[in-house]
């Protein structure tokens, strides 16, 4: 334990107290924070096969063929089947998806009405929900085409122009909306990247500077040396997420100008639970990072064998941003990584699930156990170790 | 007197390469850098490893200090085995080659303390140690000074200090005046002859004759990964110098003259 101690104080004092290294693990967020706040979008998307839910009210059968597209597969209900509060409530929840309400008789007041008059346009309104991706999407084709035909026909009707609030989003669904598309991919990004950078040059430059033979030498464990080194390297490389997940969370306000946004949606058990889950995260990429680190002759070369890693990491975390939900499945939180992802999909569409928090943590520190035992071996391994 | 290292039918092999094999100029997949090696080290004496690049010394040494196992025979190491007790013959066991470097980025102070800590070397034994290192080798001058910005000499000097932490039964130095000036050599060599004074084994692999004349008792010639001769440096000498006879072993094992 004494020596465990040592080794983790010397990587921490190794990485923190030098100015430079310690730029380079706060300088991400503040970039973060600045590239965020000027450049904000990310594009929703949603299944090709889903069938939206469309509330009409005075449908003019002259539009029906409007409901017919091939981008979206609709099904259109009728108000007379529902009462307006209901499918109203409905949008909200996310039940149904849109609700349009067409002026009675709005053929003909189309027709008759003069533009050049201070009256009043026949009025259409969508009601729709901003914080669900498919409400988002049906919305915008039904007022792209509708706002097209208008223009056909010298604006005789206008869209949307009463004092009535058509977008139906809460708070609550647009922070957990924008929130779940964006950070749980960016977490993991982050996290690998701080990682990436400590556990390369802590063990492959080790390696490299020969350095790491002097402690090879001494009457250490193997597995002394491999758990203090990776726990240091954690604790480094948090604190350089830390940073970059600070700067983004300080940037969101700006960078989503204009929407509702509030982080008071999440619990301080949620937050515990995202801590839990970034700790977990960053042990695993610290354990496959050594070993690559362990096997490289330089930190060039680290970096090089990191690159597959990252592109696996970028993948799982760009399939976040299609879901607006985590998977359900129990034994997918048992794959490491893709368990700490769906867990922060949960966490952040506030459909967190307790039994699956409590399987990825379990699942991810086995997996890291299987690997300080891996490492502790490959550091008594003199093929690896002093391989040239 | 007492037997602190015995080394029998040391045999270590290697994988080369394609790039090695290029350079070796052999299509060997294998190559024997140790073979059958046995010696013996006594307590307070220095014992010379003597031999061209590439006959084994370096690799000898590796073994006793643990850093590589050995594929055949063992290394017993004030009793322990290198093979079944490493973490023993670690404790007991100072090593200083080139090979080991330290972290550029700290002061010797830290490494010193550090290394101690590692060793589990007791609180006030390290700082009366440490105390007497630094100021035999001038450390103490620059002990808050990053290695980095040290010299070679200076380096040197850290490298023995803390190759010393633990207080070793036995030291193994492999080349330990390389590329030091003449004043750190000589502080050094005298070095040696004083840790050899109090009953330290030391084992030193080095290509310098006066070295090996000036300080050693013994001394074993490696060529070719096996001991041509070993024995107390007045026998191996006789009435030549040690660089002649060295030669003619060498040119008796190779069967041809240089």
């Amino acid at each position: 334990m004494k020596n465990i101690l040592a080794i983790f104080k010397k990587e921490l004092k190794r990485f923190f107290s030098d100015r430079r290294m310690l730029f380079m693990l706060i300088m991400p967020g503040i970039i973060i924070f600045f590239v965020y706040s000027l450049i904000g979008n990310f594009i929703p998307q949603t299944d090709p096969d889903f069938t939206y839910i469309v509330y009409v009210e005075n449908d003019p059968v002259e539009f029906s063929s409007f409901h017919t597209n091939e981008l979206y597969k609709t099904e259109i209900h009728s108000i007379s089947e529902s009462d307006r509060e209901t499918v109203l409530a409905a949008i909200k929840e996310g039940e149904v998806h849109l609700f349009i309400s067409y002026e009675n008789d709005i053929i003909n007041k189309i027709a008759s009405y003069d533009t050049s008059s201070a009256l009043p346009a026949p009025q259409i309104e969508i009601y729709y929900n901003s914080s669900s991706m498919e409400s988002s999407n049906i919305y915008a084709y039904y007022s792209g085409i509708l706002n097209a035909y208008e223009s056909t026909i010298s604006n005789k009707f206008d869209i949307n122009a009463g004092l009535a609030q058509y977008d139906l989003a809460t708070q609550e669904d647009m922070t957990a909306r924008v929130l779940t598309s964006m950070l749980p991919y960016m977490m993991m990004i982050f996290l690998f990247s701080g990682c990436m950078a400590v556990v390369t040059e802590s063990i492959a430059g080790e390696k490299e500077r020969g350095t790491i033979a002097s402690l090879l030498i001494t009457p250490i464990k193997r597995s002394e040396l491999a758990i203090g080194k990776i726990l240091a390297l954690s604790v480094t490389s948090l604190v350089s997420a830390g940073s970059s997940f600070i700067g983004l969370l300080a940037s969101l306000p700006q960078l989503l100008k204009g929407m509702n946004f509030t982080l008071d949606i999440y619990t301080p058990g949620a937050y515990f639970a995202l801590l839990a889950v970034l700790i977990v995260t960053v042990l695993i990429f610290t354990v496959l990072l050594s070993m690559v680190s362990a096997i490289s002759k330089s930190v060039k070369e680290a970096t090089s064998y990191g690159v597959p890693l990252m592109l696996i990491v970028v993948v799982l975390g760009l399939s976040t941003l299609m879901s607006t939900g985590s998977a359900k499945s129990f034994w997918l939180y048992l794959i490491p990584l893709y368990n700490s992802i769906q867990c922060l999909v949960g966490i952040f569409s506030l459909t967190f699930n307790p039994i699956h928090f409590v399987v990825t943590i379990i699942s991810n520190l086995a997996f890291v156990f299987g690997g300080v035992f891996v490492l502790a071996k490959m550091f008594n391994n003199e093929k690896i170790m002093f391989s040239r | 007197m007492k037997e602190i290292l015995k080394i029998e039918n040391l045999r270590k092999t290697f994988n080369l390469s394609i790039k090695q094999r290029k350079l070796e100029g052999t299509t060997e997949k294998r190559k024997i850098a140790v073979d059958g090696l046995s010696l013996s080290a006594y307590e307070g004496e220095i014992y010379g490893l003597l031999g061209p690049n590439g006959a084994g010394k370096t690799t000898t040494l590796r073994v006793i200090s643990t850093l590589i196992k050995a594929d055949e025979g063992d290394v017993f190491v004030d009793g322990f085995s290198v093979k079944e007790n490493p973490d023993e013959v670690r404790k007991i066991i100072g090593f200083l080659t080139s090979e080991l470097k330290m972290e550029g980025f700290f002061t010797p102070n830290y490494l010193f303390d550090f290394f101690s800590e590692l060793h589990k070397v007791p609180e006030n034994i390290k700082k009366t140690r440490k105390e007497l290192l630094f100021k035999k080798f001038g450390i103490d001058k620059f002990a808050e000074v990053k290695v980095a910005d040290l010299s070679t000499g200076m380096k040197q000097k850290v490298s023995l200090a803390i190759a010393l932490v633990n207080d070793p039964k036995i030291i193994v130095f492999d080349e330990p005046t390389s590329g030091l000036d003449v004043i750190t050599a000589k502080v050094v060599t005298d070095f040696l002859v004083s840790l050899k004074q109090e009953g330290r084994t030391i084992i030193i692999s080095t290509h310098i004759f006066s070295l090996v004349e000036k300080v050693c008792d013994r001394v074993g010639i490696i060529i070719d990964g096996k001991m041509k001769a070993s024995d107390t440096l007045k026998n191996i000498m006789g009435e030549k110098s040690l660089e002649d006879a060295f030669f003619d072993i060498y040119e008796a094992s190779e069967g041809k003259k240089l």
